[in-house]
């Protein structure tokens, strides 16, 4: 049977990549000892296999198609289109399409309803997380799309059940396979919208409070109400929602925080304890 | 609410070839999209409040940043727009 090995999130924010030169030695310093251990921690934790769960910022779906939820069965998934990303690399990543299947046939048994792509093109939100922790060589990726960009959104107790699904998935797949699970986006930020460039701060520190206390009615309850006043990219919040919920609930412990207003991102970093047995 | 050939055309456009030619002649471009005469009007004065209120904002933020505007510029308007209840929707 598949091991849990490890639950992450980290934020993606482009400017990490392409306002670097501009920010201040502390704001990259604090970015590069945030990575560096979520990288570590994800070394030492061996996936096989790392389910990444991701918004697509308008590369794969547009509001033709737009899927709430899709998971990634292919083989291969191409590398970051955005152009200023050329420096990552890899133009193609690796899939697990046991693994995604399993999952998707999982889903289904038990009253989910994802969509499927054979070929999905991963954005940065996949792809800087996974550069910046140093993951080379890779873990082959599964990646979970979510739509948090363009209403209407997934519920967050559904983000939640979704993750809690997710590790029973895990769990129940039928090989030896050790799988770690990471969140990427958040916390607060706003784009293309007339707070952009603001941070909540103090949505933030409590958002991270609930996380770590465990509580998942709590937490549930409070995004519900604050996730509306936190910035549209706040709604990223919901891939950690499900990684909380593929940990059961437990606290995460905080990896680091930093508001840095040249990414325009109150960026978090975290991982939850999934060794304890609930 | 979205409009769906300025979001179209806003998608479009992360095609880096397809944003050379934009770039090279704006009204060449637009003329392939049926663009309602008014929204057409607000791409060509780069009316940064009025597009707001029609197309996604990540959308709307990469548009200005492929099309040239300074980033200082479009933090100025977006910020002077006022939230539409249709972008209010928007929020996460």
């Amino acid at each position: 049977m598949a091991e849990l090995a490890g639950v992450y999130a980290a934020s993606h924010g482009p400017m990490i990549v392409r306002n670097w030169e501009k920010l201040s030695a502390t704001e990259r310093n604090g970015l590069t000892l945030a990575f560096s251990e979520l990288g570590r921690r994800i070394r030492a934790a061996r996936p096989d296999v790392l389910v990444v769960i991701s918004p697509d910022h308008w590369v794969n779906f547009f509001i033709d198609n737009l899927p709430a939820i899709c998971v990634g069965v292919g083989e291969v998934h191409d590398g970051p289109p955005e152009p200023w990303l050329h420096e990552f690399p890899h133009r193609s990543l690796p899939g697990h399409p046991a693994l995604a299947e399993h999952i998707v046939r999982h889903a289904v048994e038990h009253d989910f309803e994802p969509s499927v792509s054979y070929r999905l093109a991963l954005d940065h939100g996949f792809c800087i997380p996974l550069w910046k922790a140093g993951l080379d060589p890779l873990p082959a990726i599964v990646p979970v799309i979510f739509n948090d960009l363009e209403p209407p959104f997934p519920s967050v107790k559904r983000c939640f059940d979704w993750g809690a699904m997710l590790a029973q998935a895990v769990a129940s797949f039928p090989g030896k396979l050790r799988v770690g699970i990471l969140a990427t986006g958040g916390l607060s930020h706003s784009i293309g919208e007339p707070d952009m460039g603001r941070i909540d701060e103090a949505f933030d520190r409590d958002c991270i409070r609930r996380f770590e206390r465990g509580d998942p009615r709590a937490l549930i309850d409070f995004l519900n109400e604050r996730l509306p006043s936190a910035g549209n990219g706040a709604s990223e919040v919901r891939n950690w929602v499900a990684a909380h919920g593929a940990a059961h609930g437990r606290g995460f412990e905080l990896i680091r925080y930093d508001p840095i207003p040249n990414v325009y991102v109150g960026c978090g970093f975290a991982a939850w304890n999934v060794s304890a047995r609930s | 609410m979205r409009d769906y050939w300025l979001s179209k055309l806003f998608f479009d456009l992360q095609s880096p070839p397809f944003a050379d030619e934009f770039r090279a002649d704006r009204r060449k471009v637009l003329d392939r999209y049926p663009l309602k005469p008014e929204v057409r009007s607000a791409v060509e004065a780069d009316d940064v409040a009025f597009l707001a209120a029609r197309a996604n904002p990540y959308l709307l933020r990469f548009y200005f940043l492929m099309a040239g505007m300074p980033e200082d510029e479009f933090l100025r308007r977006i910020r002077a727009s006022a939230p539409a209840p249709a972008t209010k929707a928007a929020h996460g």
